[in-house]
């Protein structure tokens, strides 16, 4: 028992958390990290007092009008948001929690959390939840590539090996033999065009060989075919002082945007401008249809990489990454990076 | 109208008209597919169109209602197109650039080869009017 009283000790006063405890609202007992921040910000506890006791007044008050409040009045601890230290080139944000020990003595603590450590958890969520789709993402696109192997690619040469059994039959007129032959070197062309579509999705050689400007000339090309929308690509082709790896971000932002103009805006017709400066390098992408409202879909929602993603993506290597869309009035996507 | 006789291009346009007068089809297109390498599909005949999109659009074998048809010569018809996302298998740019919710495709035979040398399709933009094998039926008697 004496044992562990003892642990209970060394918790409460080498506890991160800074705990207070008051009775009849003066301080009793305080660990190391209370006294230290007591110490350091010059801190009246008496002010958090005040601060915990207003919000439990405001929480509980029956003019408060707030139905959740219900609830509240069952919780025995109450937590509040509070920042310290304002006046300081950096403001320490907490989270204080009020809990009630003894309600018939009126003895309650004041536990101050960091709410550094809080983000920094929340944070560590978002990251699994990323990596969980980034794994899901790969498999994703496994089974896709092997799918299109097999649907497509090994059905194209089937047919044209069957195309060329059928040959063997001599009984063909010149003008027959003709169109069949031609039947088998569109099919074997359809094949072909498949397997470069198929590589060019999988990793872009033109723009290892080619470059940036290229690369995306190439995409808007196809893209345009597949849709029928006008994707016009203009911009100077000076991409060869950009990193590989900066190369590949600026493509890819340009590939989902088109993709999510395609897919979401019916738009007419979308612009993208690469234009290198300098010292920078900006990628617009343009589009003019039904516009979304930014914000909604700025959060990662766990199924599309989206325009979390594309953030992420620029910010790695120290660029800017902007959304202008309104309802109506279209999307412009803005990417900058700075160029050494 | 005999299928022997179809080696005049302008013929598909006025099979195209004919079908878009008698019928209630919102939109009627005839794909072909060119007979220079690298034999593209395009849209070359259409009546009932909202827009110019048609023509930028190039067709791919195996993808798609028309590319499905294309490649099998079995007639395909499909009562909820909205369902297909940009990445998926059956998207079909006709539809979404047409905003067709429902249509019907059937292969155009060539009479010699008897291989699938291009598409005939119509479509409803409306999602009350529904397709069968009896519309694909009506429509390549117009063929």
């Amino acid at each position: 028992m004496l044992e562990t009283t003892q642990w209970i000790n060394e918790y409460f006063k080498d506890s991160s958390d800074a705990i207070m405890i008051f009775k009849d609202d003066d301080l009793i007992l305080s660990n190391q990290m209370a006294k230290d921040l007591r110490r350091e910000l010059n801190l009246n506890p008496q002010y958090l007092v005040e601060v915990a006791d207003s919000s439990v007044k405001q929480k509980f008050s029956p003019t408060d009008n707030c139905f959740s409040c219900i609830i509240q009045n069952k919780m025995k601890e109450i937590s509040i948001p509070i920042t310290l230290a304002k006046k300081m080139p950096h403001p320490l944000n907490y989270f204080m929690i009020y809990n009630i020990i003894d309600p018939e003595e009126k003895v309650f603590s004041l536990t101050l959390k960091n709410r550094g450590t809080i983000d920094r958890m929340d944070q560590l969520a978002q990251q699994k939840k990323l990596t969980q789709y980034v794994n899901r993402a790969y498999e994703k696109e496994r089974k896709r590539i092997s799918e299109d192997l097999h649907d497509s690619i090994a059905q194209g040469v089937y047919s044209a090996i069957m195309g060329v059994r059928r040959l063997e039959n001599n009984q063909f007129s010149v003008e027959e033999l003709d169109e069949l032959t031609t039947v088998i070197e569109s099919q074997l062309n359809d094949t072909l065009t498949e397997v470069k579509e198929m590589a060019l999705d999988i990793r872009p050689s033109v723009l290892d060989n080619f470059g940036l400007l290229a690369a995306l000339k190439v995409l808007a090309k196809r893209l345009q075919e597949n849709s029928g929308v006008t994707i016009n690509v203009a911009g100077n082709a000076n991409t060869e002082k950009l990193s590989n790896d900066i190369q590949s971000v600026l493509y890819r932002i340009a590939q989902e945007s088109i993709n999510n103009a395609l897919k979401h805006a019916d738009a007419d017709e979308i612009t993208i401008l690469l234009v290198a400066h300098d010292h920078y390098i900006t990628l617009e992408i343009i589009d003019d249809g039904d516009g979304f409202d930014v914000p909604k879909h700025q959060r990662f929602n766990g199924k599309s990489m989206g325009l979390m993603n594309m953030n992420e993506r620029v910010k790695m290597f120290n660029g800017a990454f902007k959304i202008n869309s309104k309802s109506g009035e279209g999307t412009t996507v803005t990417v900058k990076f700075p160029i050494v | 109208m005999n299928p022997e006789q179809l080696n005049n291009p302008s013929d598909y346009q006025l099979i195209v008209n004919n079908i878009y007068q008698n019928e209630q089809f919102d939109f009627v297109g005839v794909a072909l597919q060119s007979t220079k390498s690298p034999h593209l599909i395009k849209w070359k005949f259409v009546a009932g169109n909202t827009n110019e999109k048609f023509r930028k659009i190039v067709l791919r074998s195996g993808i798609g209602i028309a590319g499905l048809v294309v490649r099998t010569g079995k007639p395909f018809w499909d009562n909820d197109l909205n369902r297909y996302e940009y990445s998926d298998e059956m998207y079909t740019p006709i539809a979404k650039s047409e905003l067709l919710q429902s249509a019907v495709a059937v292969p155009i035979i060539s009479p010699l080869t008897k291989l699938v040398r291009g598409v005939l399709l119509a479509g409803y933009r409306s999602n009350n009017k529904q397709v069968s094998e009896q519309t694909a039926l009506t429509l390549s008697q117009y063929l």
